[in-house]
């Protein structure tokens, strides 16, 4: 059918979807759900859940935007493991989509934008 | 040292999430955790409790994804895991929408509160044991009296000298001891009180099976005369008396002018209101002497026993009915005719509270029914706007039973929700109403409780209730179209699905209420019924007082006679009365039956001898009372041994001719003693209200000691404002006699109809509930329909319909189902009407007027409930429903 076409073009992204792949770009090798949260928080000042974090980074390890490695037991994690995420090539071209999206639209307004 | 976080959050979140999420989130949350304990532990606590409850609610997705993981099957059993993800589920779906939730809750609350509460009754009074040692073998046993004497009188009390055959000549029983009351005075500083006391037999405390909490109960020897001087206490009377005194054993204690050895206290749970003898302030032994063991044709005294292990109540019949037979052949003149019955004691104290109490229980059900009926309403008006979700569900592979079990599940989480909330609702309910509730409208009212049984019984009720409201909506959900539900999944609550079903329910709600109500109805009438029965004299501005004279003071006849002479004359001086009398039993208070013998007629056999209720009077009595004299003259003073008789024992005892002028005897009182019969008077109903006037004799003599007399006095301000001046009277003539009881006739008869007002009002209330439950269904419905017409509604109109068509349109959709109910209702209110029957008096249990009235009140609330709804349609805009599609 016609719509098919458009699944060749990387899949759109929700705006949480957005944040998560940006923070576990900011984090390069320390991208773990702990962390990403956290910054996250630091930066855009939402204070999200961990099991929403998680649902999120499932998600998009389902849609192979992401793939995980999982890093040794450490003390401070109570000798637990921590799973660290990092983005795929089609993980950073839908981030490339989104943000090219963004960046037309908001062309011309960022003086706008950035005082509100 | 370092904090560590909650354990069991800890321990929840490893043991509820998937094995491969266990390490990476809870070794998230600890570092964060150390992180902010940092700061301040407590919020780093709070912090990790809510994150924990977040992850418990919605825990993130099993990795399916994530191949480089081992993963493990999810533990435990997969339907379980299947039934706590559906509560999870719920408890989401259900908070996202909280004003749905709490009605539902609210709704469910009320009935299974309702129904808890009265269920703690029942419980209370039928099911649960009385509080004595295997008390399922305590029993009760009466004289049942010769029939044709004593119409209408099924259990007598006993006559010593054949208790104690009874008591030699059985082998099913146990044990048995003869009891009666005994009233004492205790002399309290400077006047004198009146306790009530229980004069036992030996064995008495044997066979209810309960020790002294200090000291010991009687020996078989104190149950002597000589030897029994000796006295057990109440725990009650202890406390208040002895202050509690634990060294009162051996002490002495001065009752009625005799002194009594203390030789033991009862413990509290001894003291049952409900059975007299159990709730006295005190006991004594009963001590006969010869001569009264020898009694057998007065019947004066209470039998309990304790049947053998393995005898039960029938064979224990039939061996006291053998011994009576052989008692009857041996002492026909007192016997002939008399039997005996054994009756548990639980039903003796309980039995007349049983009908009442399971009538209540089936209206309180009816209520339940009602709440189920309106909540699977709602659920069923979410179901439809939630078909699409349901859809997408079943779209996702959900089978019909998936869908069936998830919808049952939310609607359990919201049964058991106001399950709890009901049990609450029930606790207050009984607090608040134990503090109305008098002790004698319910028996043992001051057990009730909410225990173990009552809330196993308030959590099955919750899931019966679950299902039952659920069942329907769910499996309406199970078997929707999908194809329709998705298409239609813009108008997610057009289309006339479903309709059909609540229009049922309505029809079911308006038929339990008409039920509901037709009760309710029918015990405000008897009460008024009962209220306006003509009893026989007038009630009203009549204040009532008790005395009871000991033998220790006031010796002789002429002695007594002397003080109610003297009471009477200073009561009859008060400003405010208008006239004073005194009898011994009032009327609705029991009294005496006794066998009457006209002078020139030997004695019959008691089969045989005709029976009288026998009251004694004081001149000026039934001119107080307004107990018309119908032929003839009152008793007056100066009158030695004079009698009044009943219009209804005039008829019975000389037919036509005229019996003023003859004499009679009262051969139990005495077999030489004559009275002559002065006048007629009208009939006075003696006991219940409901009940006939019997035939009844006054009989005023100065021969005869009155010990126990009851003063009535007419006064022409309120009765209760001479009480003081009345009480002082009488204490300036003897500073030492109490003066119990003071009250009005009308406070008496009362009394006497607080079950029936026991019933009327709950059956009020729920009447109250159901009607405010069927309105809302309707409501709630109507509404529905008028919104899923809107747009045919506003063709009509666009058309040219009219305001009046469009209101009978939405008023016809409301009352077709709500006259369907009144129907199906009046037929539930026939086929019940024996069962009413037996509650109600001076109405018929399918009283057409009643129901007419019902009938009416529920179309009319059926009327209103319809006008807001139909008000809604008349002001819908054509032009906006139909850009609206």
């Amino acid at each position: 059918m016609w719509f098919k076409s458009s699944a060749r073009n990387a899949p759109i992204l929700g705006d949480f979807e957005q944040l998560v792949l940006l923070g576990v770009l900011r984090l390069a090798s320390d991208a773990s759900g702990a962390a990403i949260r956290h910054e996250i928080h630091e930066r855009s000042g939402r204070d999200v859940s961990i099991n929403a974090v998680y649902t999120t980074l499932d998600r998009l390890e389902g849609k192979r935007l992401l793939r995980s490695s999982v890093g040794d037991p450490t003390p401070e994690r109570g000798g637990r493991r921590r799973k660290f995420y990092a983005l795929t090539p089609a993980g950073t071209a839908a981030l490339k989509q989104a943000y090219r999206g963004f960046a037309a639209m908001a062309e011309g307004f960022e003086s706008v934008l950035s005082t509100q | 040292m370092t904090p560590e976080p909650p354990r069991l959050a800890v321990w929840l979140l490893t043991h509820w999430l998937a094995d491969e999420w266990a390490d990476f989130v809870v070794g998230d949350m600890e570092e964060e955790f150390a992180r902010r304990a940092r700061l301040s532990q407590a919020s780093a606590r709070a912090w990790f409790w809510r994150a924990a409850l977040r992850c418990l609610i919605a825990p993130p997705p099993l990795g399916r994804h994530t191949e480089q993981l081992h993963v493990s099957p999810p533990a435990g059993d997969p339907a379980v895991r299947t039934l706590l993800a559906d509560v999870a589920y719920s408890l989401r779906v259900l908070l996202r929408a909280p004003s749905f939730s709490l009605a539902v809750i609210a709704v469910l609350a009320l009935g299974i509160g309702a129904n808890t509460a009265i269920f703690s009754i029942v419980n209370t009074v039928l099911l649960r044991p009385l509080p004595y040692r295997n008390s399922a073998r305590l029993v009760r046993i009466f004289h049942t009296p010769p029939a044709a004497t004593f119409p209408g009188i099924k259990r007598f009390s006993v006559s010593p000298a054949n208790f104690y055959d009874w008591k030699r000549e059985t082998t099913g029983v146990d044990n048995m001891a003869i009891y009666q009351y005994r009233p004492f005075t205790i002399a309290a500083g400077g006047r004198a009180d009146a306790v009530l006391g229980g004069a036992v037999g030996d064995g008495f405390f044997d066979i209810v099976g309960m020790p002294a909490a200090l000291g010991r109960t009687f020996r078989a020897d104190e149950d002597s005369p000589g030897r029994d001087r000796v006295v057990v206490l109440s725990d009650g009377f202890w406390r208040t008396r002895f202050a509690a005194d634990r060294n009162v054993v051996g002490k002495t204690v001065t009752l009625s002018d005799e002194v009594f050895t203390i030789v033991g206290v009862m413990p509290q749970r001894f003291s049952m209101k409900t059975w007299g003898i159990a709730g006295v302030d005190l006991w004594v032994p009963v001590a006969y002497n010869d001569e009264a063991r020898a009694i057998r044709d007065n019947h004066n005294a209470a039998v309990v026993a304790r049947l053998k292990p393995g005898v039960d109540v029938a064979a224990a019949n039939a061996e006291l009915s053998a011994v009576s037979v052989r008692l009857e052949a041996a002492y026909p003149q007192a016997n002939a005719g008399w039997g005996a019955v054994v009756i548990p004691l639980q039903e003796v104290l309980v039995g007349d509270a049983r009908t009442p109490l399971l009538i209540l229980l089936a209206a309180v059900g009816l209520v339940l029914l009602i709440a189920c009926a309106n909540v699977g309403n709602l659920l069923f008006a979410r179901a439809l706007g939630r078909r699409k979700e349901l859809a997408i569900r079943a779209a996702l592979g959900a089978g019909r039973g998936r869908v069936f079990q998830q919808i049952l599940v939310e609607t359990l989480v919201l049964a058991c929700a106001g399950g709890a909330a009901g049990v609450l609702l029930a606790r207050v309910a009984l607090q608040v109403g134990a503090s109305i509730l008098a002790a004698n409208q319910v028996p043992r009212a001051d057990e009730i409780a909410v225990d173990g049984s009552v809330l196993l019984f308030a959590l099955v009720l919750s899931l019966l209730t679950g299902v039952l409201a659920g069942a329907v909506p769910a499996f309406r959900a199970g078997r929707a179209d999908l194809n329709d539900a998705l298409k239609e999944g813009g108008r997610s609550d057009a289309g006339s699905v479903g309709v059909r079903t609540r229009r049922l329910l309505i029809v079911c709600e308006v038929a339990l209420s008409v039920m509901l109500l037709m009760g309710a109805g029918l015990m405000i009438r008897t009460l008024s019924a009962l209220r306006s029965v003509e009893a026989g004299y007038d009630p009203a501005n009549v204040l009532t007082m008790t005395t009871r004279l000991p033998e220790t003071r006031y010796k002789t006849p002429a002695q007594v006679s002397a003080y109610y002479q003297a009471a009477l004359d200073k009561v009859r001086a008060l400003p405010g009365v208008e006239s004073a009398g005194a009898i011994d039993d009032l009327p609705t208070q029991g009294g005496s039956v006794q066998p009457i013998v006209l002078e020139g007629h030997a004695e019959l056999l008691p089969r045989d001898q005709p029976t009288v209720e026998v009251r004694k009077i004081a001149p000026d009595y039934l001119k107080t009372m307004r107990i018309p004299i119908l032929r003839g003259r009152d008793v007056a003073a100066n009158d030695t041994d004079a009698m009044l008789v009943s219009r209804s024992a005039a008829k019975l005892l000389w037919g036509d001719r005229d019996p003023i002028g003859t004499r009679v005897t009262l051969p139990l009182q005495s077999k030489t003693r004559q009275s002559t019969i002065v006048g007629i008077v009208g009939d006075v109903k003696q006991g219940e209200l409901s009940g006939a006037a019997g035939a009844a004799v006054y009989e005023f003599t100065h021969e005869h000691d009155w010990r126990g007399m009851n003063f009535a006095i007419r006064t022409t301000v309120p009765p209760q404002s001479i009480a003081p001046s009345a009480v002082a009277a009488l204490r300036s003539l003897d500073a030492e006699q109490p003066i119990e009881q003071v009250r009005t006739m009308n406070a008496i008869v009362d009394e006497t109809l607080t079950s029936q007002r026991f019933s009327a009002l709950l059956l009020g209330i729920f009447a109250g509930v159901a009607l405010v439950l069927a309105s809302v269904g309707i409501f709630s419905v109507l509404s529905y329909i008028v919104r899923g017409r809107s747009r045919e509604i506003g063709i009509r109109t666009a058309l040219g319909a009219g305001t009046a068509d469009v209101v009978r349109l939405v008023m016809v959709e409301g009352m077709t189902p709500a006259l369907a109910g009144i129907a199906a209702g009046a037929v539930g209110v026939l086929v019940s009407a024996k069962l009413l029957q037996r509650m109600v008096y001076g109405v018929s249990g399918s009283d057409p007027l009643t129901l007419g009235a019902v009938s009416l009140t529920l179309a009319l609330v059926a009327l209103a409930a319809s006008l807001v709804p139909a008000y809604r349609a008349c002001r819908l805009d054509p032009l906006e429903v139909l850009r609206a599609e």
